[in-house]
């Protein structure tokens, strides 16, 4: 006879140090603080509490699951001067989309609230986006982790509203770089990152491809700082009927486990991924890493859609960290409710009550239904050939009860659970703004200069193409690929992201990204305001509606602990909060990861602060769409935009600063990031929006990673016309060195490609016509005279197309 | 015919093409039932003049592509589907779909391995003619579609490639070698020409917005949408 399996752990008589030390022996990663706080809630009921009660809150306190970081009280000292931040999340994210929300009542529908935000597409759908990490599980086995990262963060979609359908997928990796020699890693068990690139791909690969979710956006990071800690962020965006998105359990719904079976895989991966990694983490963790299967998840999905379609479900949400416990958790927190353990079907007989509560097997979802529904749930589920089971009750209590084969094993207050102690922390941060103008790149009269410098940034690992990773991802299926990833007329150039149609609708959803880790080594809140900005501008680039985008923020970062890592992302969060409250772009979701630290014998190695910015918007109309690949030869070229000076964190200071390590490298210094004014640029962009809207606009591109000089390159690559401008047209020329206008990574700019006899109505909008395209077959960028860059465009796409080939 | 022609879409666990499918299906004028493969039996062949077999990973094809949905096809309908064909029945495969019919024998023999890369691939490739078919009467000798798997090369025993590009069993070719398939074959058909197989995606073309180059301009639909068009022509 089956019977459940726990304890009591005596914790009343034990003092702060004996309480640490009880946390740490069951890895249950709570502070000091925590374990007082949990000491006092059994303390109140005059007993000790079980391993199952302890799992539980741990699971629920863990940053992973309460972000305790962005709601902390931190004490900031920005050079010198110190404020107090009353929680970076509710100052910097939810407060900023309320604003905006108020300033456009009827375009975000949620936000903040349920697995995903959704915002209106028309007046009969909504979609939703939402982008996870899952960093830890990838460093110690990247096939596994990534697979279950993406899988993961489907089923957050799944469980978005009543059931939401996955439409695409994006995937954004930072890794160590590919050439990164093998006795360079300092320690012992660190796998090489050719090895977490290559296991990280092939795990979305296959569960993308089998789930049937084309995997339409993406951006790959090289770094010697992601070497210890590599970086998997896995998003997918889906789509639901507006009618679908309110969703409630009541007293009297039935809980029902839908999916996979429970087993000891991915055992408290919520407190693993809530501490840095060691060697020993490679050794210890391995069952925190849990195992994807994705037909289960394939088979689930069929079985949510089709019983959301029917009406069935009241309420659904996700099995992701902390398992039952905070699905179950979740869906009780108002109610209470009673959860019967021995109902779930299990991968192996034996497990404890605690394991079965917190596990986190995969492919697993909990949805509440009214219990005269139950026939008809089960009629579907067999249909789809989907496994299900009664888990609990709702009841009304406000207690969850948790029985195992008849007994309690877990009873708690559900207020008191969802009320973790706050947080108080310190952070600083010192700008390094400079008088020096920093380095100044020279040009002789003959383009050698510039040539050779843009055929090496064309080969850098931040530039070169991404095609055999893409080429791996289906990103077609489902047929509503509209603007793919590889596109213009050779089918294999470069796009700013991606555009899909929507079945039901008319008006179609784009889906951009941005990533600059390199700008928040040294200047977090520009980097902040930067990647909301390069976010939208892809977005409109692509000719969404400037008024019609959200975003979603993903932080990673490093020792929460350490004042200067915790200011950088103080900095970085005030950055991008200017920039989306002056874009009107609202936050809908969002999420953060610590603890991106490895423990060396010679010290901690800390990734630097990293944002991704995704976004999505709605192109109203099928003819709006816009991809970056020039059309025709004798359209000409306008650029929306101003270079600054500032060469900060782009991919050229990189590059120089690479080649002076000779000791020189004093010559070679670029203290200061560019400047761009936000109010003037989102004007810009609504005016390069009118002539979207008119049909205008053949193509466009915007101008990020490597400047201008190869933002030309790129829309050259569909091979249908050589580009020619001339940069004493740019109004700014004369203020800024050439170097920066060819390399230069000001925000806000984008070229795009007209019709000649539109050109004069661009120029009425306030653009500048700086060149055209040529049946040559060159890129060629003069200043009047004088040509800075001549070189055939066949000549630089196989350094670009190439650069990844060998490694992949 | 007073009716429009039926189609029957077969969905098994892990069949990921079957909403797009059905709508190219529909698009063409087909009446279309999308039919899970739990509720399959030897009636439900009954009343439809197409069955199809879409995309997908069917069982997630982890041993060997196609080999779990023969055998829960067999279980449940036996030869029903060769009775089918035998009665005058229309029968395609899109890529899982091919893979499943390759493996439940209904095409001329061989298999859909490994491409010759190891790799998935998700791309657009050129097509040729090499046979007429009630498929392929309303396309055009040389053609596009977009193709997206890793198991698409086509092995025969023996030169079995060689005589089914030579009897016409291989209707349609690759135009160059995107995968290692013998003899760039794409798709096969058997005697009647009524059981139709191919590699790559007709259902992902149906509009020109489909088309990587926006300025794309081959015909009214995209080439896919002919594909469906001619075996909807070829019964109604």
């Amino acid at each position: 006879m089956s019977k459940a399996i726990y304890r009591h752990i005596p914790i009343s008589h034990l003092n702060e140090d004996e309480l640490l030390a009880l946390s740490q022996k069951m890895k249950l990663s709570l502070s000091k603080a925590d374990m007082l706080a949990v000491q006092v809630i059994f303390r109140e009921e005059n007993r000790e509490p079980t391993d199952v009660e302890l799992e539980v809150i741990a699971q629920t306190w863990s940053e992973h699951c309460k972000h305790r970081i962005f709601g902390a009280r931190i004490e900031h000292s920005l050079d010198g001067e110190t404020e107090i931040v009353d929680g970076l999340f509710k100052t910097y994210i939810r407060n900023v989309t309320f604003r905006i929300m108020e300033r456009k009542p009827d375009f975000v529908l949620s936000a903040f609230v349920d697995n995903a935000g959704f915002v209106k597409l028309d007046d009969k759908l909504a979609v939703c986006l939402k982008a996870e990490t899952h960093n830890h599980p990838s460093a110690i086995e990247p096939y596994a982790g990534a697979n279950t990262g993406l899988g993961g963060v489907i089923r957050d979609i799944l469980g978005a509203g009543k059931g939401s359908k996955p439409i695409a997928s994006l995937d954004v990796f930072c890794f160590g770089p590919p050439d990164t020699k093998q006795e360079d890693i300092k320690a012992k068990d660190v796998i090489h990152p050719l090895g977490v690139m290559r296991g990280v791909v092939r795990g979305v690969r296959d569960y993308g491809n089998r789930m049937g979710i084309p995997t339409t956006s993406g951006a790959i990071q090289f770094d010697p700082t992601y070497i210890y800690n590599p970086l998997v962020f896995c998003g997918t965006m889906g789509v639901i009927p507006i009618a679908d998105i309110a969703k409630e359990v009541k007293p009297g719904h039935l809980l029902i486990a839908a999916g996979g079976r429970t087993g000891r895989d991915g055992l408290k991966g919520a407190t693993f991924s809530s501490v840095s990694l060691t060697t020993a983490s490679h050794e210890e963790d391995q069952t925190a890493v849990q195992i994807g299967n994705p037909i289960e998840e394939k088979k689930v999905a069929d079985f949510i859609l089709a019983a959301r379609e029917k009406g069935l479900i009241q309420f659904v949400t996700d099995c992701g960290a902390g398992g039952f416990s905070s699905a179950a958790g979740e869906m009780l927190s108002e109610t209470g409710g009673e959860i019967w353990l021995e109902n779930a079907p299990l991968k192996a007989p034996d497990l404890e009550s605690w394991q079965v509560f917190i596990s986190e097997s995969q492919e697993r979802m909990v949805i509440a239904i009214e219990e005269k529904d139950l026939p008809a749930m089960q009629e579907i589920a067999d249909i789809y050939q989907s496994e299900i089971c009664v888990l609990g009750k709702a009841d009304g209590t406000g207690i969850l009860k948790v029985m195992h084969h008849g007994e309690t094993v877990c009873r708690l207050d559900c207020s008191k659970l969802h009320e973790a102690p706050r947080r108080h922390m310190k952070g600083e941060w010192t700008t390094t703004e400079s008088e020096d103008e920093g380095c100044y790149i020279s040009f002789d009269d003959s383009p050698e200069t510039g040539n050779q410098l843009l055929k090496a940034l064309m080969a850098d690992f931040a530039i070169v193409s991404r095609e055999p990773i893409i080429r791996e991802y289906d990103h077609e299926v489902q047929g509503n690929t509209v603007l793919k990833p590889l596109a213009g007329a050779s089918g294999d150039a470069p796009q700013d992201g991606s555009v899909l149609r929507v079945d039901g609708s008319d008006q179609l959803v784009s889906l951009g990204l941005a990533i600059l880790p390199e700008w928040g080594k040294t200047q977090p809140h520009l980097m902040g305001r930067a990647c909301v900005d390069e976010c939208v501008r892809q977005l409109v680039a692509m000719g969404t509606n400037p008024d019609r985008i959200a975003i979603l923020d993903n932080f990673c970062a490093g020792n929460p602990d350490d004042p200067r890592e915790l200011g950088a992302l103080v900095e970085t969060t005030k950055g991008m909060a200017l920039t989306a409250e002056a874009y009107g772009a609202p936050f809908v979701s969002g999420k953060d990861s610590f603890y991106n630290y490895f423990k060396t014998s010679e010290g901690p190695i800390s990734i630097p602060t990293t944002l991704l910015l995704s976004g999505f918007g709605i192109v109203e109309d099928p003819k709006h769409v816009v991809g970056a690949s020039i059309r025709k030869v004798g359209s000409k070229l306008c650029l929306v935009g101003q270079a600054s000076s500032g060469l900060a964190g782009s991919v050229i200071a990189r590059l120089l600063m690479q080649g002076a390590e000779a000791g020189e490298d004093d010559a070679l210094d670029f203290p200061n990031g560019p400047a761009f004014d936000e109010k003037e640029v989102f004007a810009s962009y609504h005016r390069y929006y009118e002539l979207v809207k008119k049909g205008a606009v053949l193509s466009a591109h915007d101008i990020s990673e490597g400047g201008l000089a190869v933002t030309l390159a790129e829309m050259g690559f569909s091979g249908k016309a050589g580009l020619k401008v001339d940069l004493a047209e740019v109004p700014t020329f004369d203020d800024t060195p050439a170097a920066e206008h060819l390399f230069g990574e000001t925000p806000g700019r984008i070229v795009f490609e007209i019709a000649p006899e539109n050109a004069v109505l661009a120029e009425e909008l306030g653009f500048t016509v700086i060149g055209e395209t040529t049946g040559d077959g060159q890129l060629t960028i003069t200043n009047g005279e004088d040509k800075l860059i001549a070189v055939s465009i066949a000549e630089l796409k196989p350094i670009w197309q190439n650069g990844l080939k060998q490694y992949y | 015919m007073a009716s429009k022609p039926k189609a029957l879409l077969l969905k098994f666990p892990g069949t990921n093409c079957d909403a797009e499918t059905a709508s190219a299906l529909q698009a063409v004028g087909f009446e279309t039932q999308v039919l899970p493969s739990a509720l399959l039996e030897t009636s439900s062949l009954n009343d439809t003049q197409l069955v199809v077999f879409s995309g997908g990973f069917s069982y997630g094809d982890y041993v060997m592509s196609g080999r779990f949905a023969k055998l829960s096809t067999k279980s449940k309908i036996g030869d029903g589907l060769k009775s089918f064909v035998d009665r005058g029945g229309y029968v395609m495969g899109i890529c899982n779909g091919f893979q499943i019919l390759s493996q439940l024998g209904v095409l001329p023999e061989g298999s859909l391995t490994h491409n010759t890369s190891g790799r998935y691939i998700c791309r657009w490739t050129g097509l040729k003619k090499n046979a007429s078919s009630p498929y392929l009467s309303e396309l055009p000798d040389n053609f596009e579609l977009p193709m997206a798997h890793a198991e698409g090369r086509f092995v025969g025993i023996g030169d079995a490639a060689g005589d089914y590009v030579k009897n016409g069993r291989a209707a349609l070719l690759y135009s160059t070698d995107v995968n290692g398939s013998t003899h760039q074959i794409a798709g096969l058909q058997d005697e009647t020409g009524r059981v139709f197989g191919l590699m790559p995606h007709p259902e992902r073309f149906t509009i020109k917005q489909h088309h990587y180059d926006p300025d794309w301009n081959g015909a009214e639909h995209g080439w896919g949408y002919y594909m469906f068009k001619s075996v909807y022509s070829a019964m109604a």
